[in-house]
């Protein structure tokens, strides 16, 4: 209760020292409309019950919780969502959406809020996550499948994310980990091409095509 | 009967065993998987994380390969059904085009959705050789098979029971458990250990204190996820097995069945051999 008061307030302050405090009229609605429109998800319906965040498995480790997720975007308030770590740390399990009493897609508005953050200039406060998203995206694009060794040697190859490790103490627990997965005949070392990967390449290009 | 089989790329690395555990199963049950066409990867979480269009495009491929085939999908990673079946609901609500023709007429099964069928079951007992009895074990679906409910059309959502039917259906005693839907973690494991970790380790606990010993899983990333995080634990072993390989090993009783087992982290065959199930 307390970390979400001292958020609030430091978010509050953040507010008023930039001195951009938006009026009431400005608020929200143009955020909410896009977020409504670009989801399907019923926003306005939210009235904070809280049944979403109550049902979340990993709502200890998020700054905004996911009900305030919601009202933050009733509120307009994008910036403090697309810097949150909330958004990095939910696991689309779905707990949210499936006990909301509004049918307020909740897990779906939280992933959609993930790829703005990504599209976005703002730098995503766990980085080794957004990272990891890409590299399996771009190993997706190289070979057609995925394959679990080439992917965590091409996460790691990434800038940042060794010295990351070795400073966490995680490259150790990872080497181990990779040594427990060969001994016992886990790790696949030669990935599977897909002999049609020229046509998935093609939908990358399509993609980026898209945005621009 | 025939059907269109989509592995998916964990059945292709870390979860090789699964694989080699459905086409016996499989086979054994007189239907013909035929593994979708040069199939290609679904983009998983990754995919609906930074790109909706792509979450929807990349399974579309495998849709309509299997269109083509005119053979019903059947897949047994839960990510995968449900990545297939989100991209099945959008193209079908014109939501994105994709470059390829998705009529939706073909459907996407969940594995043990499919064998849990009255008349699969039945199929099953009758080609059971030897029971596994006295094998106390909790079932584990994980989050992806059965939510959004409005999606995955489980009705049971809160506790299903596909799995549960199939490990009673080799001869397994099944305990009830409420830890049936709660998430693993697996796709944080990256990143944040920390909390994938407080997740899978407060599973495996409730199993033990439910006086389990052995969890049974359908979803390749559950099982990892399970298994790995006991792999620096001297005692209290905890085997994870895919429900398959119960089934496999109810059908075949074969005296060789231990060397199946060679991948896993939490070691099953002394347990087995102990139940009198292995050799």
């Amino acid at each position: 209760m307390e970390t979400i008061a001292k958020d609030r307030t430091e978010l509050e302050s953040r507010r008023v020292s930039s001195g951009k405090r938006r009026l009431i009229g400005d608020r929200g609605s143009h955020f909410l409309k896009r977020m409504e429109g670009d989801t399907g998800a019923n926003i306005a319906a939210c009235y904070q019950c809280e049944r979403c965040t109550n049902a979340c498995p990993v709502s200890f480790y998020m700054d905004v919780k996911p009900h305030q997720v919601i009202r933050f975007i009733q509120l307009g308030w994008r910036e403090e969502l697309l810097r949150s770590v909330t958004i990095w740390v939910c696991l689309s399990c779905e707990m949210c959406t499936t006990y909301c009493p509004n049918e307020v897609a909740v897990a779906e508005t939280i992933l959609h809020l993930r790829s703005l953050a990504a599209q976005s200039t703002i730098a995503p406060r766990e980085k080794q996550l957004a990272v990891f998203h890409q590299t399996f995206l771009d190993e997706l694009q190289r070979f057609g499948r995925v394959n679990e060794a080439w992917l965590m040697a091409a996460l790691n190859r990434k800038p940042g994310i060794l010295k990351e490790k070795m400073r966490s103490g995680q490259l150790k627990t990872e080497i181990e980990l990779g040594l427990t997965l060969w001994r016992k005949g886990k790790l696949k070392l030669l990935p599977k091409r897909c002999k049609a990967i020229k046509e998935i390449r093609g939908l990358y290009r399509k993609r980026q095509g898209d945005r621009s | 009967m025939k059907l269109a089989f989509y592995p998916g790329c964990s059945l292709e690395g870390m979860a090789n065993d699964y694989a080699r555990s459905i086409l016996a199963v499989f086979n054994h049950l007189d239907i013909t998987l035929v593994e979708i066409d040069d199939w290609s990867c679904c983009g998983a979480t990754a995919a609906h994380s930074l790109s909706e269009k792509m979450a929807v495009v990349l399974p579309a491929r495998n849709l309509a390969a299997a269109e083509k085939m005119g053979l019903d999908i059947v897949t047994p990673c839960a990510n995968c059904f449900n990545r297939m079946l989100f991209s099945k609901v959008m193209i079908q609500k014109k939501i994105f085009d994709v470059p390829w023709t998705v009529t939706g007429r073909i459907q996407v099964h969940e594995m043990t959705r499919f064998l849990a069928r009255p008349e699969m079951l039945e199929r099953i007992e009758d080609r059971v050789l030897k029971p596994l009895n006295d094998l106390k074990v909790v079932c584990y679906y994980g989050c992806q098979m059965v939510r959004p409910p409005r999606l995955t059309g489980f009705t049971d959502y809160e506790n299903p029971m596909t799995l549960d039917r199939l490990a009673t259906a080799a001869g397994a005693k099944v305990l009830d458990w409420s830890y049936k839907t709660t998430c693993c973690g697996a796709s944080i494991g990256i990143g944040r250990r920390d909390i994938q970790e407080s997740l899978t380790a407060r599973l495996l606990e409730k199993a033990r204190q439910t006086g389990a010993e052995a969890i049974v899983v359908s979803c390749p990333l559950c099982q990892a996820n399970l298994d790995l995080m006991q792999r620096d634990r001297a005692s209290g072993h905890l085997p994870v097995f895919y429900f398959t390989e119960l089934l496999r090993l109810a059908f075949e009783a074969d005296d060789g069945a231990a060397e199946w087992f060679r991948m896993h982290i939490a070691d099953p065959v002394p347990l087995l051999r102990a139940k009198d199930l292995l050799r």
